[in-house]
């Protein structure tokens, strides 16, 4: 069996409107794959930068999976939320990324979107906060039901991701 | 011949906490220590460390320079828990105190040769501004009880910090029998296990087993 180690972390996320922010994230594999240890989800610190624009949450990542077969790569969807001096968080970006395929070092940079609602919840949500949210998180990293949102595109989240392989050549697997 | 199976890989790490950018704080100083999980084990070298304190020079006014050293070879039989690097710096504040100036984690690189990092640094906020004040009056800032913390993934959905500063880090790696142990930590194409495709391959591939 092949093995695949995800090393490395959530850096930080940039253009979003405000910058106190947090992220919850997961990830999510096919059914050949097994996690044998680390955390496949969580969720991050709330950050304020004081200098820039830029939120930091330098969030470790690691995560030893096993697979019997290729489909059904990790996927690592993310929530960006932002938290205001009141305590009260806000939906900010769906977004997703593949883990990446080949051993080494990669710098991704995951785009996030924002669900957008009719006109009358756009202007209650330039006033008021809040906004629509999708009901499942499925949606963030499959395509199934897209055609029915209408979104916005918000920030980019950072994230340096180290992928480690194990006996991917042996069963032939170029990568 | 025992070389034939290892059973543990070797990672060295050579490097130095080349210096830090605050715009706001000058004469600091740092600590450093490792963070890695339970099948990893140092065997030589130092985990945990104390730099000199820096003031930011006047021909450069936002660079402060550590040149400090980071010499240690780490063994392992599995990548999880990969070691990470905590560092933390300290410095004086208008009444003299010291007082914790960020926190910042990165993982050592996974693939030999040179690396630079610039890692932000991050301080926890206080939870009032009445707290606020009252740890700027006394010098006794929110900070983490253990540093270590901050390479962690759980428990950190409660914290509420700031992050003002960078410090850059340079590595170079070496790696010793990761590859006799299967693990591939470059892409392949960079290696010659298909004698089939030598042929076909760029010039410079040569025939080896």
């Amino acid at each position: 069996m092949a093995e695949l180690h995800i090393i490395g972390q959530i850096v930080g996320a940039s253009g979003f409107p405000q910058n106190s922010l947090f992220c919850k994230w997961g990830i999510h594999t096919g059914g050949a794959w097994r996690l044998l240890s680390g955390l496949k989800e969580g969720q991050t610190q709330v950050d304020l930068p004081s200098t820039g624009d830029m939120a930091y949450w330098s969030h470790p990542i690691d995560i030893h999976y096993t697979t019997k077969g290729l489909q059904g790569w990790p996927k690592l969807h993310l929530q960006v939320w932002h938290q205001d001096s009141f305590g009260r968080c806000e939906l900010y970006g769906y977004g997703y990324c593949h883990v990446p395929s080949s051993p080494g070092h990669h710098h991704v940079s995951c785009v996030t979107w924002r669900p957008l609602g009719s006109w009358q919840e756009q202007i209650a949500q330039t006033f008021v906060g809040g906004g629509p949210q999708l009901r499942s998180p499925d949606l963030i990293y499959s395509g199934a039901d897209r055609y029915r949102l209408h979104t916005v595109a918000m920030g980019t989240v950072e994230l340096e991701l180290g992928i480690i392989m194990r006996h991917f050549d042996r069963y032939g697997v170029e990568s | 011949m025992t070389a034939n199976s290892p059973s543990v890989f070797l990672l060295m790490i050579n490097g130095q906490i080349e210096g830090a950018n605050f715009p706001e704080y000058d004469d600091l100083y740092c600590k450093y220590c490792f963070v890695y999980g339970h099948d990893w084990a140092p065997t030589s070298g130092l985990e945990e460390g104390i730099s000199q304190i820096t003031s930011k020079g006047r021909d450069s006014p936002h660079r402060l320079v550590w040149n400090f050293p980071l010499e240690i070879t780490f063994k392992s039989t599995n990548p999880l828990g990969w070691p990470q690097i905590v560092v933390s710096v300290y410095g004086p504040d208008t009444f003299g105190n010291d007082v914790v100036r960020g926190y910042g984690a990165t993982h050592i690189p996974i693939t030999p040769g040179q690396h630079t990092r610039t890692i932000p640094m991050f301080v926890p906020e206080s939870t009032s501004r009445l707290q606020k004040f009252t740890s700027w009056l006394l010098g006794r800032r929110p900070e983490f009880t253990d540093p270590k913390v901050v390479a962690q993934g759980e428990g950190r959905e409660v914290t509420r910090v700031s992050s003002q500063g960078f410090v850059t880090l340079s590595f170079n790696i070496v790696t010793k029998d990761t590859k006799r142990l299967g693990y591939d930590t470059t892409a392949t194409e960079t290696t010659h296990t298909h004698p089939v495709a030598a042929g076909f391959g760029p010039g410079n591939q040569t025939l080896s087993m």
